[in-house]
């Protein structure tokens, strides 16, 4: 073979990657009939919101406590079902193949750690806010406050990824550029939390669910259906997707199945999307195991999730609803795979190009040639997704603001309307600063959210834990604790920003490996109660109220 | 035992009720059960896993070596270029290692239609009508398309309704056939060998309900389990609570 050098046509090459693709075409402008279905669904959670809205601070904070358990537990989905679950795992799995399984089974294996170690025992303590709980077990106004701070901080970082995959459905749907989706979309979920307060938004988060839920298996019942698979069933029926994926489809002779834009519905063997930790992809075993694992801990800390078990009227109901809120989550997190595996196909023509991970969901949709209005539904369902998380987070953080910060901290005699105005000013600030940290477009929307979780795996989950289930654990030990997972905590999240800003630090790829900012909660969740129990065993014990309270309280 | 006995020390470990203890105990068994299901399951995957060619890497290695030797045939080239497309038709690949594949796959070309210009300056054509349309119907387009299809497909050896000879004019490039630098060669046994090469075993192999068994255990398996632990622990709690007299 002839082994010449001609630099010319390596040069000439890139001219050809701006050849067509159908990436364009699927993104497309503005669409009418996905906009009167968004704009629609968005003047029904206003309306609702409205109607339902906080009277007062009880109601702001925790929703009157008048809230069934499958009510709640529907809130809890809606809640939880962010653009992470909607958006974020399929583009995972579209991705990075069985990797992305990882999130699935981190996103609600941790809802049995939850349950079994905390929700009935917080429901009991009675406490508004995770700031509360972490300010009265440890016997500390400044533990109370620095509750308050990684409060605020996770819900920011959690709903940067939001804002993104808002941004994202936005653009979509109404064809303008992302910064300006970005900020249109924040724009009105911020204006319906401030309305409605935490009544409407769990009244919402109902109505959410339902519209997230049906938005969801609406295409997929349909897409089953048309490229023959079993439909009654499609989180069963999508099986043979993922087998034909690995085994390659030829093209079908009698049936001529296409996808939109008129390509085959074929593909060649690709096994790496669903064998373990393919070298494919990149990920490892060690991934895989690290991601589940700080998602589960992430899971029963954060402060948000925490918070839905004050709403509840007794310690039976928060248990409950974690039994329903999981199953409802389920419902979703069986279907998204689906979507994953039919992207894979749909998309697998060189042709269709490069298409925002992210927005695979919509995409496989539009790909499996759905009727636009169903597709339209679905980005709704998308919007819907990010709004009941965003509007929970912020009021989760605008209470740890106001009534931990402010009212318990700095101005105890604050009246209650003062609590709510700042609670309200809180919102505003936090919805500007993840309005600016979402432009940036650091990484996927589950990767963004995954974040928020080890940082709460390794503050909140510690103090939580020992704080319930041990009265030997101290001021002292939760402070040591706080600083140890808070520490790793920096470092993951120092390197990660470096990376994205192109700066290389000492023992970089060493850091970013064993310490990824979607994972780092394995190491430094475990660090943190080790500290945690040390310290509290070197240092005076708690005081015999509080392990009196606990004893008598919570676990009796 | 009375707590205040014990100035209302307790731990999770050391209950001071009969309740407290019964909940240990729930909570432990629960536990284990959800760590050995998760975890435990995802290292016997890896422990028992091996890494299996796809039939497209033996293809290609065994039509390497007399590339590589510079006696290839016309067989080789097409073996080559056969399993150099089923890495391109996976789009998941990285920039510079598609980059390479392409070089690959068009200087195989280029070698298979004997250096004909004519041939180049097909594809040259078509790169052309590409590099200018916005819209990938493009009538003028889709017939250039089509009239390569089964040319490639002629020269790599497939059929034309195999799902290859349809991307492969998308792949051959007209500016990277005459030339495959040292480096590349060098780089190209490592790379298909990265992209087609898995980690299998019996787990991954054997179809439950359609699905790879490990799969269906992970997507489907699993939450159903989660949904099971809490279910069991809610029931148990309401039946101690009962037991013991316990409000909430």
């Amino acid at each position: 073979m002839k082994k010449i050098l001609l630099p010319a046509a390596l040069l000439a090459f890139p001219r050809l990657l701006h050849a067509a693709t159908a990436a364009t075409s699927l993104e497309g402008g503005f669409k009418v009939g996905p906009a009167i279905i968004l704009i629609t669904i968005l003047i029904l959670f206003v309306l609702v919101g409205i109607i339902f809205r906080a009277k007062d601070t009880t109601d702001f904070y925790a929703a009157g406590r008048g809230i069934s358990k499958v009510g709640s537990g529907m809130a809890i989905a809606s809640n939880w079902m962010s653009a992470a679950s909607f958006l974020g795992m399929a583009a995972l799995m579209y991705g990075s193949g069985y990797h992305g399984l990882a999130y699935v089974v981190g996103w609600t294996g941790g809802y049995v750690l939850l349950l079994i170690l905390m929700a009935g025992q917080i429901r009991k303590y009675g406490k508004y806010t995770a700031a509360d709980f972490i300010g009265d077990r440890y016997y500390s106004s400044t533990l109370r406050a620095v509750g308050a701070i990684i409060a605020i901080l996770i819900s920011i970082s959690y709903c940067v990824g939001q804002f993104g995959g808002i941004g994202l459905m936005f653009k979509w749907v109404l064809g303008i550029e992302y910064s300006w989706a970005v900020i249109i979309g924040g724009t009105v979920v911020l204006t319906y939390t401030l309305i409605s307060g935490m009544l409407g938004v769990t009244k919402n988060m109902q109505i959410q669910y339902v519209i997230i839920i049906i938005s969801f298996l609406i295409p997929l019942f349909i897409l089953t259906a048309k490229f023959d698979y079993f439909w009654l069933l499609p989180q069963i029926g999508y099986g043979s997707v993922v087998s034909d994926a690995i085994s390659g489809l030829p093209i079908n002779e009698t049936k001529a199945l296409v996808n939109s834009l008129g390509h085959d519905y074929a593909i060649v063997p690709v096994p790496e999307y669903a064998m373990p930790w393919d070298p494919a992809t990149g990920k490892s075993f060690f991934q895989w195991i690290a991601i589940a694992f700080s998602l589960m801990i992430g899971t029963a800390g954060l402060p948000h999730v925490i918070q839905r078990f004050y709403v509840v009227p007794k310690a039976r109901d928060a248990r409950w609803s974690v039994v329903w809120g999981l199953f409802f989550i389920s419902i979703l997190y069986w279907s998204a795979p689906a979507y994953a595996a039919f992207g894979k196909i749909l998309s697998a023509h060189p042709e269709v190009g490069a298409l925002a991970k992210d927005a695979i969901v919509v995409y496989t949709a539009q790909l499996g040639n759905i009727h636009p209005l169903i597709v339209g539904l679905l980005a709704a369902g998308g919007v819907s997704a990010a709004f009941s998380t965003v509007s929970g987070l912020l009021v989760a953080g605008s209470s740890a603001f106001a009534h931990d910060l402010y009212f318990k901290v700095i101005n105890p005699k604050a009246s209650p309307q003062k609590q709510l105005l700042y609670a309200r000013l809180a919102t505003i600030l936090m919805a500007i600063i993840v309005t600016l940290i979402a432009l940036k477009n650091f990484a996927l929307i589950g990767q963004l959210v995954a974040v928020a979780f080890s940082l709460a795996g390794c503050t909140i989950f510690p103090l939580f834990l020992l704080g319930i289930w041990w009265s030997g654990s101290n001021k002292a030990g939760a402070i040591a604790g706080l600083i140890t997972g808070g520490s790793v905590s920096l470092i993951a999240i120092t390197y990660f920003i470096a990376g994205k800003s192109g700066l290389t630090l000492p023992a970089h790829d060493f850091i970013s490996y064993w310490l990824e900012a979607w994972y780092f909660a394995w190491f430094g969740a475990p660090l943190a109660i080790i500290v945690h129990i040390i310290v509290s065993k070197m240092t005076k014990e708690t005081p015999i109220e509080i392990r009196k309270f606990l004893v008598e309280q919570v676990h009796s | 035992m009375d707590p205040s006995k014990n100035d209302y020390h307790f731990s999770f470990f050391k209950p001071t009720t009969e309740s407290a203890r019964h909940n240990r105990n729930m909570v432990v068994q629960l536990v284990s059960i959800w760590a050995v299901a998760i975890f435990g399951f995802q290292i016997i995957l890896k422990i028992i896993e091996k890494p299996v060619p796809e039939p497209a890497l033996t293809l290609f290695e065994s039509s390497w070596i007399a590339i590589e030797a510079g006696t290839p045939s016309a067989i080789d080239y097409q073996g080559a270029g056969q399993a150099v497309l089923s890495v391109l038709g996976k789009i998941a690949i990285k920039a510079d290692d598609k980059l390479l594949l392409e070089n690959a796959l068009s200087t195989f070309a280029w070698q298979l239609s004997d250096q004909n210009d004519e041939f180049k300056s097909t594809v040259s054509a078509f790169e052309e009508i590409a590099a200018s349309i916005t819209d990938i119907s493009d009538e003028t387009y889709v017939t250039k398309k089509n009239e390569l299809i089964p040319v490639l497909a002629g020269l790599f050896g497939l059929n034309e309704l195999d799902v290859r000879s349809k991307i492969a004019p998308l792949e051959v490039k007209s500016s990277l056939m005459e030339s495959f630098e040292d480096s590349g060669m060098d780089r190209m046994v490592e790379t298909m060998g990265l992209y087609l090469t898995h980690n299998r075993s019996v787990l991954t192999d054997t179809k439950f309900l359609g699905f790879p068994f490990h799969y269906f255990y992970t997507a489907v398996f699993l939450l159903i389990l989660f949904i099971g632990l809490c279910w069991l622990y809610c029931i148990r709690t309401d039946m101690f609570n009962k037991k013991y007299g316990i409000e909430d």
